[in-house]
């Protein structure tokens, strides 16, 4: 990855921090654009659709409600789609890259809880209120800025990790190709799966698409 | 109807974008609610400074709505603030109005529209749609909706006021959240099968990502954690056999 593919990344990152929640939420943020998008920038957009739709199924009980504490998927599905479009495409890789950005996501929930703490501060200054308009537009717009350069930062150290782990780890894997398939065959249905509860006319529409599904891939070849 | 230019209530709209741009612990969306009524306070205040100033103080306080509905709200507070309703009127309709705002998007937006989107997305994706005309399908029905909230809030709170409520129950929300749950149930069965699609083509590869996909499936209904313990499992069993291999 050169380094302005890696600026450019790193912009994505803030940009789809920032849409998580600070302005827009255009859901430009949410994992199957996000890796995507990272992934064409990279040359990959397969590839990083291949992630982003893994990481999608994970993020679609992902309520965010109030003060609740989710994971954020953004900047780590930046990072990564475009470490794993970058690398051998192996499902091993794809696997272990998922694993991680999970963790990554994790991180990157927690840094958005600090950040909220932070803007009480920002925002309620006693000392410094003075209910002034201009004031208050400012640290607002602050507030955004530092919101943008925390997706960044996080893209940065998320693609490093990545990197790390598709150099140094994924060749340990030691139980051949086939069963990281079969285990992302199983994952992505399972998680759909518990979307939803699958019961009554739910699981008749669900039967509907699969079998709409299985005509599709019937008429298509 | 409205007492408030076309260019106030833009700039307004465009506003409602940052809503939750200082979102915190203490006052929730309070300072963006305020951020966002600032054209219309400017506008009703003008050179009244200390006028302006109480009223930016008394709307920064806490506040909390789906960031889309917010609009609403700002809307129908504007309105009030030009109708030159009592602060404490306003302050008991803020509160009034926020937790069925918050609860309308939760349930129509992040609930039902968004999975449903997203699952068409990925469902065209799976069935080789180019990726971007995927991305773009989901950006556009997924914001269809959106900016629909967001300009129609706003423009029903600053012609209704203090009327929103009565407004706000009549919205079908129910029919469509109903159609919009049923579909995205649809997808969730095209995108299970589609999704082992590229391993048909071998009749073992086939088989075997069937009965993967109905294995995951079926843990899936149940319970998924037990289905992530167990991948995980897996992946730290073959990190560690590789480790031992190839230390050896």
């Amino acid at each position: 990855m050169d380094p302005l593919t890696f600026v450019v990344l790193s912009l994505l990152g803030g940009v789809v921090a920032v849409d998580g929640t600070s302005f827009g939420q255009f859901m430009v943020s949410r994992p199957f654009v996000a890796a995507t998008l990272a992934g064409w920038i990279v040359g990959s957009p397969l590839e990083g659709a291949a992630i982003g739709i893994v990481l999608e199924a994970f993020h679609l009980t992902v309520l965010p409600v109030g003060a609740a504490r989710y994971p954020e998927g953004g900047p780590a599905a930046v990072a990564g789609g475009a470490v794993y479009a970058l690398s051998d495409h192996e499902p091993s890789t794809l696997l272990l890259g998922v694993l991680v950005v999970l963790l990554l996501e994790w991180v990157g929930g927690e840094t958005v809880r600090l950040m909220r703490r932070a803007n009480v501060r920002l925002m309620n200054d006693k000392h410094k209120f003075q209910g002034t308009a201009r004031w208050l537009e400012l640290r607002h717009v602050a507030a955004i800025a530092v919101d943008f350069l925390r997706g960044m930062v996080l893209f940065a150290v998320g693609a490093l990790i990545l990197v790390a782990t598709v150099r140094f780890v994924a060749p340990l894997w030691g139980l051949g190709e086939e069963l990281p398939r079969l285990l992302l065959a199983a994952l992505v249905p399972g998680l759909l799966a518990s979307a939803v509860r699958m019961v009554g006319w739910r699981a008749w529409f669900a039967a509907a698409g699969a079998i709409g599904g299985v005509g599709f891939i019937l008429v298509a070849g | 109807m409205n007492t408030l230019p076309r260019r106030v209530r833009t700039s307004m709209l465009l506003r409602s974008f940052a809503v939750q741009g200082s979102w915190n612990y203490q006052t929730l969306i309070g300072a963006g609610f305020a951020f966002t009524l600032l054209p219309a306070l400017r506008y009703l205040y003008g050179p009244r400074k200390e006028q302006l100033e109480r009223a930016v103080a008394r709307h920064a306080k806490v506040f909390n709505s789906h960031p889309y509905f917010a609009t609403v709200a700002v809307g129908a507070v504007s309105r009030l603030e030009a109708d030159g309703a009592e602060p404490v009127v306003v302050e008991r309709f803020k509160t009034a109005l926020r937790g069925s705002l918050g609860s309308m998007g939760d349930r129509l937006v992040w609930s039902t529209w968004r999975p449903m989107s997203v699952l068409l997305g990925m469902v065209l994706l799976l069935m080789g749609a180019t990726w971007w005309i995927a991305v773009v399908v989901f950006l556009l029905v997924y914001n269809s909706l959106h900016l629909l909230v967001r300009v129609t809030g706003l423009r029903i709170g600053t012609e209704a006021g203090l009327q929103v409520g009565r407004l706000l129950r009549e919205v079908p929300l129910q029919p469509l959240i109903d159609r919009a749950s049923r579909f995205a149930c649809f997808l969730i069965g095209m995108a299970v099968v589609l999704w082992g699609a590229p391993a048909f083509d071998d009749p073992v590869a086939g088989l075997l990502t069937g009965a993967a996909i109905i294995l995951g499936f079926s843990l899936g209904l149940r319970t998924r954690r037990v289905l992530i313990a167990v991948i995980v499992g897996i992946t730290a069993f073959s990190l560690v056999l590789g480790l031992i291999t190839n230390g050896a």
